[in-house]
């Protein structure tokens, strides 16, 4: 790339079941945002990404990016657009405008990513009608095939294949929900020890309700900049220092290349790890917002992102390797098991975290010790996509 | 500030309290020659045979039909049969939750991934629990009618244990 871009801060509405709405959370995303950021306001943003998943689904609007704008008083003279990419929507809102301030068209960016999912109980069957069309809705999706069934394959296929237990997806969530207990904007907050997941009532069979992330609304908002002008409003900030994604042309059951892995994520990783010059990513990755949309995405992605061998992502969860003070510490926000999943502002929530972890702003007692490497991971749809972004401590 | 007006003063704007279920919300799509392409693959079903398309130039099996090969860009295709007997590739239930448009269903209900041999594709395991099934089970496609909101002859195809 031709120039360097950094993340310099950001910052998150309350998630959660909101009394809310959707134009209600882009504004606290964005006011916590620049907040957060002194020496940034909206007068500054030449360019505006916004994540969002299913806004004409769950708050019956559409073009949103110009929405975003008018709210935050932000003019926009350069490139304004909304990504969606499902699941993966804030990392890809992070990824176009890791790549126009690269190529030199911006200086200074905004990412805000939002999702408004909490209707009312007797609307969830409307929420869950827009969550089924993620999947080819007439092959897959009027099976009634939403995303726990489909997660609840991998579990018992990995189960199957490599004799993971279900004392291991319980030790996953478990580390996950009490890592959120620790994060002031997570939307679930109590402390869960790995005894509580297993006896939590059954969603999809082998998945217990802990093993799932929740329907949540929220927003999380950053700013990236051209190392020039990130000098001027911080010392540390997070340099994007590689980012890979990969689709191996599959999307519907029968195009997908595997049931108990994700070779997508595999070479995704690879060709972020290339550009950023990582060769043992389990010596070099200090920190790890990875997609835990349910317990047994984790136990894949440690063996997928090369943390573990295949199949031994049980195993590593269970001597302890993803925790905070382990080998790599593996979603210490929480992740998704913990924070729930906004789904446009999940991968922005996460690039903030590993901001933070480098500038040593982390609350709560949650900071890994002298992070100065990191990445951030999102699934998308039925897996078909992998994101992956590395970040560090200073640029290349 | 002060309520200067009354409720009985006020005109009143009315929105339906209820809709008829809307064809478009409906999961199963249209299956006729002039809405969609692969209009035969659902005359197939309708008929019993279980069908998809092959690529004439190249000879790739696709799942689900298409009218362009995705791997040669041909569109020279035809409809070939698929085996109605599969394996349970692997499977979990559905506890409730459904969409709209599905809430009427009956839950729980199974939904796996079935290996026909040439093609591997989801779909619900009717007459069986969660409980009875294991990986590599027998299962046979049935076939059946769609009553939903249009007058449309519609077909499905589910599977169950032989």
């Amino acid at each position: 790339m031709t120039r360097n871009v950094a993340i310099v801060g950001g910052g998150q509405a309350n998630w959660g079941e909101r009394d809310a709405t959707w134009k209600d959370l882009a504004q606290e995303g964005g006011k916590a945002t620049f907040d957060a950021v002194p020496g940034v306001d909206p007068d500054d943003i030449e360019g505006l990404f916004v994540g969002a998943v299913q806004p004409e689904r769950f708050a019956n609007q559409t073009h949103v990016a110009p929405m975003v704008a008018e709210l935050l008083g932000i003019e926009v003279d350069e490139m304004i657009a909304r990504t969606e990419l499902a699941c993966a929507s804030g990392q890809a809102a992070l990824r176009y405008a890791w790549l126009a301030i690269a190529a030199g068209q911006l200086d200074v960016a905004m990412v805000l990513g939002v999702e408004k999912m909490n209707l009312g109980r007797e609307h969830m069957p409307e929420v869950q009608s827009s969550m089924a069309n993620v999947l080819d809705r007439e092959f897959d999706g009027a099976n009634g095939l939403a995303a726990p069934p489909f997660f609840a394959w991998y579990a018992q296929r990995h189960m199957h294949e490599f004799g993971t237990t279900r004392e291991q997806l319980s030790l996953v969530a478990a580390k996950n929900k009490t890592n959120a207990s620790r994060t002031d904007f997570a939307q679930f907050q109590s402390t869960v020890d790995p005894d509580e997941v297993t006896d939590s009532p059954e969603i999809a069979p082998p998945l217990h309700l802990y093993d799932c992330s929740g329907i949540t609304d929220g927003a999380a908002g950053a700013i990236l900049m051209s190392e020039a002008k990130a000098r001027e409003v911080t010392d540390t900030a997070a340099w994007i220092t590689g980012s890979g994604q990969s689709t191996m042309a599959g999307n519907s059951i029968n195009n997908l290349p595997s049931f108990s892995g994700w070779p997508q994520a595999r070479k995704a990783s690879q060709n972020a790890y290339d550009q950023a010059g990582i060769d043992d990513p389990l010596a070099e990755i200090d920190v790890a917002e990875v997609h835990d949309c349910f317990s047994i995405s984790e136990i894949i992605e440690y063996e997928e992102l090369g943390f573990a061998e295949r199949g031994e992502g049980g195993q590593f969860i269970e001597d302890g390797r993803s925790h905070l003070d382990g080998d790599v510490a593996v979603n210490p926000r929480g992740g998704l098991l913990g924070c729930g999943h906004p789904l446009g502002a999940t991968g922005v929530s996460q690039a903030l975290e590993i901001t933070q972890q480098f500038q040593g702003d982390v609350t709560n007692d949650r900071q890994v010790d002298d992070a100065t490497t990191g990445l951030i991971h999102n699934l998308s749809g039925s897996g078909s996509v992998h994101s992956v972004m590395v970040l560090d401590r200073d640029p290349q | 500030m002060t309520d200067t007006s009354t409720d009985d003063e006020r005109e009143q704007v009315s929105v339906p309290s209820e809709i008829e279920f809307p064809r478009l919300l409906d999961f199963y799509d249209l299956q006729t020659a002039d809405q969609t392409q692969i209009h035969e693959f659902y005359d197939n079903l309708r008929a019993g045979q279980f069908t998809t398309t092959r690529c004439t130039e190249c000879d790739a099996i696709h799942f689900p039909p298409r009218i362009v090969c995705p791997e040669c860009t041909g569109d020279a295709l035809e409809y070939v049969d698929l085996p109605h007997d599969g394996e349970l590739f692997a499977f979990s239930a559905v506890r409730g939750g459904l969409p709209l448009g599905l809430r009427e269903h009956e839950v729980p209900y199974v939904v796996g991934v079935v290996d026909l041999g040439p093609v591997q594709l989801s779909g619900r395991i009717d007459d069986a629990a969660y409980s009875d099934l294991e990986i590599g089970d027998p299962v046979s496609l049935k076939i059946v009618d769609i009553d939903g909101p249009t007058d449309d002859d519609r077909v499905f195809y589910r599977f169950e244990p032989q």
